[in-house]
């Protein structure tokens, strides 16, 4: 309405188009609702993806302009940023990296969160409602008290029984053993909530023809529960790419020594000369592979989220 | 049963233990299933959590390799609270007031998660109401508002050091136009808090949109046709049919972001503002570790403490949901 009110009223004459807005407005408020509704959206759409179009403007900025401003458009242009990403770190290194901690964290979680879904969602025993909820109160404490004995143990400061554990700080393990844990929680529940909707018939008939109870798990439930399976991966995949407090503090700076993109893009800001523009290319490079997740997996994210959020 | 006709399995370890497994009550192997899930949850976070709080009973040895030193019980618990603690960088709190508000770890911890979750509470429901209704493109609005969801923090980080950086960024002239922010906000604290803040509530509204959308659509469609015939206008509809039903979600949706809220430090260090400017719980714990002094005994008291807070928190909140008359509706 406001756009209205200053576009369209041009004098004292009689308006036309505008009272007769005005008018149809009010006799069907509905209308009102209708635009007042689209301007939100527009809102949302702009302070949310805004952010992102400026940061591209930046990066295809010409280097020596940059620091006089960006809008809009780009302050020169330069597309060549995005090739000197790559040359001056090795910034595919550090990509690589990032996605063996992320595949290697979910195939783990999916793993060890199947069987505990399965049990959690399909079998009683005693003790199922205060087991799950341990797993919920564990996922609530922070990283920062889990991480000094696990920076101690992984650095071999600590030995058990005049053992100790190989050196596992700045290697995948490192971050992969404490992501696991602290994103499992969210696929258990993700999965027990899927794996408790397959009908028992189904399982029973795989049983009668003589699977094994694990296979009647991985061979029946887990593939009629692909949705969920889907789901519980690409939110691990996502937050373990995304995580930061593990990623930055279990690894070194180098590239060579397993630092995941956490480093890579940090040394952007450290370094002896100030490169705007890089800094934009080599967060846009690193954000695309999560856009296009988002994209195509937009569904499973929304279902997985609200499901494994609302379970207690 | 089914036991003898398998065959091609042999004698190996996996065969047998796959034939054990087949002779479990349906009690015994729930058990079995859920033996690797706890073991990693017990090895990466209760052990740890359980030796945070031994190596906090202990004195800091700054120079030796063990890093503690001898038993001290209580000791750097009511040094650390009574602000006693010269290792740590900022105090976590500071009773007598000497210290500016945005300096005592605790404070900027809850100062940040309460702004936080209330902006992004408002503006959840915003999102979830446009993601609700039916229209063309809808998919790409909702694609458009879960992006800074899926944004990595450090990614963010770098979004909002550049947003606010005096040279490059726009919002930093105009916010030191209208006197609001100083000539380099990232190294101010008080401006700084504004950045992170404003910084998470762009990346996690999203986040609150999705379980209040959930919520939203468990509401029986049926009340608002009812509510509409009898001349409710859309806001009337919010506040008597909506609020009330998605009050529980709500509440656990407004609980979750709070506990996330409470950990708060990737973005601080990606956003160049760093620990010493906005100094949040996890700051000062990885800071007394690496910092300077590298105090592991003064380090697990402040993250033992930080998980003793969060804890505090999370039953102030089932209380809260207790005595509230809405609590019923769960």
């Amino acid at each position: 309405m406001s756009q209205a009110t200053q576009q369209e009223r041009p004098d004292d004459e009689p308006r036309g188009a505008f009272t007769n807005w005005v008018d149809s407005a009010i006799k069907n408020p509905e209308k009102v609702y209708r635009a007042m509704f689209f301007v939100v959206v527009i809102f949302f759409l702009l302070t949310t993806l805004f952010p992102l179009y400026w940061l591209t403007m930046i990066a295809l900025s010409d280097s020596n302009r940059v620091s006089e401003g960006v809008g809009l458009l780009p302050t020169g242009f330069d597309p060549g940023s995005f090739v000197e990403i790559f040359q001056q770190i090795p910034l595919h290194l550090y990509l690589f990296n990032s996605f063996v901690f992320a595949t290697l964290t979910t195939i783990f979680v999916l793993i060890i969160a199947s069987l505990a879904g399965y049990a959690f969602g399909r079998l009683q025993f005693r003790g199922k409602r205060t087991l799950l909820l341990t797993v919920l109160v564990i996922s609530f404490f922070p990283p920062a008290s889990f991480f000094i004995p696990l920076f101690q143990l992984f650095s071999q400061q600590i030995s058990f029984l005049g053992l100790t554990p190989p050196e596992l700080y700045s290697t995948p393990g490192g971050v992969v053993i404490p992501l696991s844990a602290i994103f499992m929680p969210l696929a258990i529940f993700i999965l027990t909530t899927f794996y408790g909707q397959i009908p028992d018939g189904l399982e029973d008939a795989a049983r009668i023809e003589g699977t094994t109870r694990l296979g009647a798990l991985f061979r029946v439930i887990v593939p009629l529960s692909a949705p969920g399976v889907a789901t519980a991966g690409i939110l691990t995949f996502i937050a373990v790419y995304n995580e930061f407090f593990f990623s930055f503090l279990m690894t070194g700076a180098q590239a060579q020594d397993w630092a995941p993109i956490v480093d890579g893009i940090i040394s952007y800001q450290s370094q002896f000369q100030i490169r705007y523009d890089l800094m934009a290319a080599a967060s846009i490079v690193a954000v695309v592979p999560v856009a296009i997740l988002v994209v195509v997996a937009q569904e499973k994210i929304v279902s997985g989220l609200t499901s494994g959020a609302l379970k207690e | 049963m089914a036991t003898e006709q398998r065959q091609g399995y042999g004698f190996s370890p996996v065969s047998r233990s796959l034939n054990w497994m087949e002779n479990l009550s349906e009690e015994s192997y729930a058990y079995v299933l859920l033996a690797p899930a706890f073991a990693v949850l017990t090895a990466i976070a209760l052990w740890p959590l359980w030796r945070t709080f031994r190596v906090s009973l202990f004195e800091d040895n700054l120079f030796g390799t063990a890093k503690t030193g001898g038993f001290v019980g209580l000791e750097n618990y009511v040094n650390v609270l009574t602000n006693q603690n010269p290792l740590l960088s900022r105090p976590l709190i500071d009773f007598t007031g000497g210290t500016p508000f945005f300096r005592q770890a605790l404070l900027v911890t809850l100062a940040f998660a309460i702004l936080s979750v209330v902006f992004e509470t408002l503006i959840g429901f915003g999102q979830a109401y446009i993601m609700s209704k039916e229209y063309r493109g809808r998919r790409w609005v909702r694609v458009s508002i879960i992006l800074p969801w899926a944004i990595a923090i450090v990614i963010q980080g770098m979004l909002f050091f550049l947003l606010f950086n005096p040279s490059v960024g726009f919002l930093s002239d105009p916010l030191q136009w209208i006197g609001l922010f100083g000539s380099n906000p990232l190294t101010s604290s008080s401006n700084a808090f504004v950045i992170v803040t404003v910084a998470d509530i762009w990346k996690t509204s999203a986040f609150m949109a999705l379980l209040i959308l959930a919520g939203m659509q468990s509401v029986d469609k049926s009340l608002y046709d009812v509510a509409e015939v009898a001349g409710a206008s859309p806001l009337q509809r919010f506040r008597h049919i909506t609020l009330p039903l998605i009050f529980p979600a709500l509440m656990v949706a407004m609980l979750f972001r709070t506990i996330d809220a409470m950990r708060i430090y990737g973005i601080i260090e990606a956003s160049g503002a760093g620990c010493g400017t906005v100094p949040s719980l996890s700051c000062l714990v990885v800071d007394t570790m690496f910092g300077t002094t590298q105090a592991y005994a003064s380090a697990a008291t402040i993250a033992f403490l930080t998980a003793t807070i969060i804890a505090l928190v999370i039953v102030g909140y089932l209380v809260a949901l207790k005595l509230s008359p809405r609590g019923s509706y769960q």
